[in-house]
């Protein structure tokens, strides 16, 4: 009882997961793939409600994928991940309909998180007011640039309210004026309305700036969390040893990364099973 | 079984307001991309009947369809039964990609997946009432009046809502597994329509071999009761109770369909985003 309780006041906690993917081989066959991948490996953390998590990492480390299995979309293959409270990821482009107006989009998109009708009606000033499109909104969403979509976008995905939030790269898109607009909403939902935000960047300016705590990813396992400048140091001189490796040093070192994560195909499995 | 029956049951009414809009605005955006928009709702079946009247009606002189002595025009008894497949044929192929299509919202948003084979019919749901309102018309200059027993037609429209639904569910978690479900689906559904009574009564004469079978076969085709439905509706006099055991198999295979839908979506539904 008194576990359940000290667990209450957590956000999310993450107990030994990890997400595997199968490999294609170099043919692009599936069937004869011998080669399974782990995306994520035997990750575990515990957030505070509340807390702002910088979530760090190298291309193709397991960020996205970490989002992902976070905002509830994909499943995890082992470990237990128990999230206390509504998530969301901030999804900008996503469910944009090119052939109907920016107007139109808003009930669209709306719909599509699962806004009932009066909560679209609802929002519909609001993000009028904070895309600032002007007439635009009533031109069809094909003919906008992609700054401007992107303003829709993210306009309508703040809309929802959920306990917690996932943002990945979702401050950089749009012109600086927009990106500061939007960094600034962020800051008013963590301040003033206490959410539970996970950021991933690879501005690590803007990381430094908004989060409290930092979550370094490196290879599909957590290298380091901890308070975020400390973990933001120790990732840019880790980026920067990387970077002053010579071609083939370099190469031998992701080479070995990936091995690592390689797994030993186990026996085939039934029929539906996986 | 009854877990997962209950869990894409919950899932679809409880998100109704989801399947509208989805439905409502990709309608909408079909008909923007278009000049005459909506016009093409009513003259794409409108165009599709005529070729098949001149074809079978005209060139091949078909008699008029005389059943238990009430005699129907080829034209009007071909809107009638084509009705219901306008309907039913986009459903299904199109209910094979309604999950695949919609890959790049799933993998972005927490998304009840099990409401899209919904949405693909409430879509072809409005196209059908659109070639319902250009049968009616017809039926009307030919000289058919309303009566009590065209309330039929509202409970085959419910017959094949809920087949093509079951169908749909089916198909779009098999299309996920693999890919090939779709292309091997449009083929058959190319068969299945000179099949179902469409064009032809589908009853194989005594001089057939085989012909008492045969025509047993047909009536497995559960879209045989549907299409039929409609014509007994509104020529023949006819309700539904007055097929008892084409009723009861209908209902029968639909629910097995169905339950086969909802245990497909319930075991693969976190799994679609590893899948595309």
């Amino acid at each position: 009882m008194t576990n359940k309780k000290e667990n209450e006041q957590y956000a999310v906690i993450a107990d030994h997961i990890s997400k595997i993917y199968e490999l294609r081989n170099k043919n692009n066959q599936h069937k004869n793939a011998n080669k399974r991948f782990y995306a994520l490996k035997d990750v575990s953390f515990k957030i505070k409600k509340g807390d702002v998590v910088g979530i760090l990492g190298t291309n193709g480390s397991g960020k996205s994928t970490l989002s992902l299995l976070l905002s509830g979309i994909s499943d995890i293959d082992s470990g237990e991940i128990v999230v206390n409270g509504e998530q969301a990821l901030i999804a900008i482009n996503t469910g944009l309909n090119m052939q109907l107006t920016g107007l139109e989009n808003i009930k669209v998109k709306g719909a599509l998180m699962g806004l009932k009708k009066k909560e679209i009606d609802a929002i519909t000033q609001d993000v009028i007011n904070f895309s600032e499109l002007g007439d635009f909104l009533y031109q069809p969403v094909k003919k906008y640039s992609s700054g401007m979509k992107s303003r829709l976008g993210f306009s309508i995905s703040l809309a929802l309210d959920p306990d917690i939030f996932i943002v990945d790269e979702a401050l950089s898109v749009g012109d600086k004026g927009f990106a500061k607009k939007c960094l600034d909403r962020m800051m008013q939902l963590r301040d003033d309305r206490g959410k539970t935000i996970f950021f991933i960047s690879h501005s690590l300016e803007q990381v430094k700036n908004f989060c409290k705590t930092g979550m370094w990813i490196e290879g599909g396992e957590l290298r380091e969390m901890g308070p975020v400048d400390q973990v933001a140091d120790h990732y840019s001189e880790y980026v920067d040893m990387l970077n002053a490796l010579k071609g083939k040093e370099k190469q031998n070192f992701l080479d070995k990364k990936f091995e690592k994560r390689l797994i030993p195909k186990e026996e085939k499995k039934g029929f539906l099973s996986f | 079984m009854f877990k997962s029956v209950q869990y894409v049951l919950k899932e679809n009414f409880s998100n109704l307001f989801r399947i509208y809009s989805i439905a409502k605005y990709e309608l909408l955006a079909d008909m923007r991309d278009s000049k005459f928009g909506i016009v093409w709702n009513f003259l794409s079946p409108t165009i599709q009947v005529f070729t098949y009247w001149l074809i079978f009606g005209v060139a091949w002189n078909r008699k008029p369809v005389e059943v238990n002595g009430v005699e129907v025009p080829y034209l009007l008894w071909l809107i009638v039964g084509y009705a219901a497949w306008w309907f039913i044929q986009p459903c299904i192929t199109q209910g094979c990609s309604a999950i695949h299509s919609k890959i790049n919202v799933i993998t972005k948003m927490k998304f009840p997946v099990s409401v899209l084979p919904a949405t693909v019919v409430c879509k072809e749901f409005f196209n059908h009432l659109c070639m319902l309102i250009i049968a009616f018309v017809a039926l009307l200059l030919f000289g058919f009046r309303p009566n009590w027993y065209w309330l039929n037609l509202v409970y085959y429209a419910f017959c094949a809502f809920v087949i093509v639904e079951a169908i749909g569910l089916i198909l779009s978690v098999l299309t996920m597994l693999w890919r090939d479900v779709k292309k091997l689906v449009t083929s058959l559904t190319r068969m299945l329509f000179y099949f179902t009574p469409l064009i032809w009564n589908c009853h194989f004469d005594s001089n057939v071999p085989f012909h008492s079978i045969l025509n047993k076969i047909m009536k497995l085709n559960p879209f045989y009761y549907i299409v039929n439905g409609y014509r007994d509706s509104v020529f023949y006099q006819k309700n539904f109770w007055d097929h008892p055991a084409l009723t009861v198999y209908f209902w029968i295979f639909t629910i097995i369909a169905f339950v086969l839908g909802c245990m497909l979506m319930y075991k693969f539904k976190k799994k679609f985003i590893d899948l595309f």
